[in-house]
């Protein structure tokens, strides 16, 4: 008992510069790791939950358009499909909203300007995806709207519209007739995308059928009550769909959200490579300054030896050594991190992502689950630093340890 | 017989050069010895009682612990025999320096596995037959050499061993304070009914002497009895 926790948490206390030392590197690497593991926690959810703003929990649409062969409008559903998918969403109790929509593209002309635009057409305040509370100017779409349309605040700029301004869109319908639609400014949205607010425009589903001439829609947009249930109701629907003979194809929101798929990816990427930075960068540093400190007490070694210490009870004090030094060290960084990270959250600290407009404020999840791995990981590294150094001491020759200095 | 060694020789060897340090040594101590081998610098002492303290194996000839020949244990075993047989002080004290002088006296028993109860009442009466039953809670930087060496005597004979090796006990101490130290193991020798080597080059040491023996060039020349003072 005294050898494996005495000695060790006095032999800690012994030069506390050098114990500083290292309980700031452990702390340190813990801190980072803690800290970064939650604002990267934090992103992701926030990604996760304005993607399943933006598409819905499910999409069901035809493996035409999943193929993206979209030449031949041949993908469109037709009304009484439309009827038979709804039958079936409302029989599944998990989903708690649907909508459709149609997509088309086309170009947006003014007096000075055209551009090249997209349109999902919508059906306006539908109990599934609200679009509307991305406008920042003017109003959002009315189910009685008709001719009115959303566009970003990067479009409003180039074409210089404000609500209320009119511009027309022109477009190919589905017999692949040319077609001309006037529209008006409705409302102004923001995205916090510089791509999409350039390009993307929203639009009442009718006038959108009016414009591609068909009845049909692009996809059916389905929420559901959990949303790590995503994948079990996906599969349930898909089976039930089958088994009414219709021939369409459902996709979970991150099946189609190919940008969230990319930031998690290289956000894991981005937190494994640090944890092995900062785990190796730990081992290293902590092997230095444990080498030393043990070679120091080489005359002790002997000392204890021959009096009697077996060669595995000078390696359990070294041992307990550093895994009191690293656990102690990663409380410290946990305790850190956690303070830096309500840091972050209390005072809102931004900033603007490549691609985004305006800074995103910097907050990190601060959940104590998620403090267990960098406690874990540097602790791990701190005790891994410390076997070989330990194993060398309990290994010394008595005679020439008790000779040394 | 507490000590016997047979014929016992340590050679060195360094690069192709072999340094003969002790050259078919015989010697035995009876229990409650006190034996001082006097020799000078070189002449083979430190290396003589290590291979009485089993931390050093020679390259021939024979160390009998208590009637038990030891060639032939292994490390393990060598470490039980020395926590429970032999009680070691050093030139330079050894003492651990993150433990204070009650937890250094104490060490040996918790190797020993002695209860907490036990180890508490053999300390304290060891710290007070040394003197220092008072200094208990200091740590060996807050000790004096002779204090030091003091706790490093109650440290050797805690345990109750057969046998007590000292080399060079006084070698770091003034001379009044080294009689002090000589005259402690010397009481504690005879209180104890244990047998005491002590290795030194320091011809005050033979004064505390039962039997004196002499080393040279790794060999020993009995010095005949005294009755030691
Ligand atoms: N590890 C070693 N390698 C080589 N030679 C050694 C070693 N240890 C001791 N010797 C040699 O063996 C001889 C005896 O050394 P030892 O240390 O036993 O003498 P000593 O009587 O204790 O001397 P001192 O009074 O200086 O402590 C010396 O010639 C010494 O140089
Ligand atoms: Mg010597």
């Amino acid at each position: 008992m005294e050898l494996k926790l005495l000695i060790p948490l006095r032999n800690l206390s012994r030069n506390r510069r050098r114990t500083l030392l290292s309980l700031a590197i452990i702390a340190l690497g813990t801190a980072m790791i803690y800290a970064v593991r939650g604002y990267v926690d934090e992103s992701l959810l926030n990604y996760r939950a304005s993607t399943v703003q933006q598409f819905g929990n499910l999409q069901i649409a035809s493996p035409l358009l999943w193929a993206e062969k979209t030449e031949n409008f041949q993908y469109l559903i037709a009304p009484e499909k439309v009827a038979q998918i709804v039958k079936i969403l409302q029989e599944t109790p998990e989903v708690t909203a649907y909508t459709v929509q149609l997509t088309l593209s086309g170009l947006a002309i003014t007096e000075r300007k055209t551009k090249v635009v997209s349109a999902t057409a919508l059906e306006p305040q539908n109990q599934a995806l609200d679009y509307n509370d991305l406008v920042v100017e003017g109003s959002g779409l009315n189910p009685n709207d008709r001719a009115k349309a959303l566009i970003g605040r990067t479009l409003a700029e180039e074409l210089q519209l404000k609500p209320g301004d009119f511009f027309t869109m022109t477009t190919t319908t589905v017999d692949g007739a040319y077609n001309v639609g006037p529209l008006q400014v409705a409302g102004i949205y923001t995205l916090n995308n510089a791509i999409a607010e350039g390009q993307l425009i929203f639009l009442p589903l009718s006038y959108g059928q009016v414009l591609l001439d068909t009845a049909g829609v692009a996809k059916v947009i389905v929420t559901i009550n959990n949303i790590d249930d995503t994948e079990r109701v996906a599969t349930l629907v898909q089976r039930k769909l089958a088994e009414a003979g219709l021939d369409f194809e459902v996709r979970t929101w991150e099946q189609l959200a190919e940008f969230y798929r990319q930031i998690k990816s290289f956000f894991d990427i981005l937190f494994g490579f640090l944890t092995i930075a900062v785990s190796v960068l730990v081992f290293f540093i902590v092997l230095q300054v444990l080498t030393l400190s043990f070679l120091e007490r080489t005359r002790e070694v002997g000392t204890i030896r021959a009096i009697g210490t077996k060669r595995y009870q000078v390696f359990l004090m070294f041992f307990m050594e550093s895994v009191f030094l690293g656990a102690l060290g990663s409380l410290i960084g946990i305790i850190g991190g956690w303070i830096v990270g309500q840091g972050f959250n209390t005072l809102g600290i931004g900033w603007t992502p490549p691609g985004a407009l305006e800074p995103i404020p910097v907050r990190v999840r601060l959940e104590l689950l998620n403090a267990i791995a960098p406690f874990i990981i540097s602790t791990v590294a701190t005790v891994l630093s410390a076997l070989y150094p330990a194993l060398h001491s309990a290994r010394l020759n008595v005679v020439e340890a008790l000779a040394s200095k | 017989m507490i000590l016997e060694t047979r014929n016992l020789t340590k050679i060195y060897r360094v690069g192709k050069e072999e340094i003969p340090a002790l050259r078919g040594v015989n010697f035995t101590l009876e229990a409650g010895d006190f034996v001082v081998i006097n020799g000078p610098s070189g002449s083979g002492k430190t290396t003589f009682l290590n291979l009485i303290a089993c931390i050093d194996k020679p390259t021939s000839g024979e160390v009998y612990i208590d009637g038990q020949p030891t060639s032939q244990l292994s490390e393990g075993q060598l470490a039980e025999l020395r926590k429970r047989k032999i009680g070691l002080v050093f030139q330079t004290f050894n003492l651990i320096p993150v433990l204070s002088a009650y937890e250094n006296v104490e060490y040996p028993l918790i190797l020993l596995g002695v209860s907490r109860k036990e180890r508490y009442q053999r300390t304290m009466a060891l710290l007070e037959e040394v003197g220092l039953k008072d200094l208990a809670n200091r740590r060996p930087d807050e000790l004096s050499g002779g204090q030091r060496q003091r706790v490093a005597i109650a440290r050797a004979l805690v345990t109750n061993p057969k046998l007590v090796l000292a080399d060079e006990p006084t070698a770091n101490l003034d001379s009044e304070t080294g009689k002090q130290v000589m005259s402690i193991m010397r009481r504690l020798n005879e209180e104890h009914h244990v047998a005491f080597l002590v290795v030194t080059h320091d011809p005050m040491v033979t004064q505390y002497a039962q039997r004196t023996v002499k080393i040279r060039d790794g060999q020993l020349f009995d010095g005949g009895r005294t009755n030691g003072a």
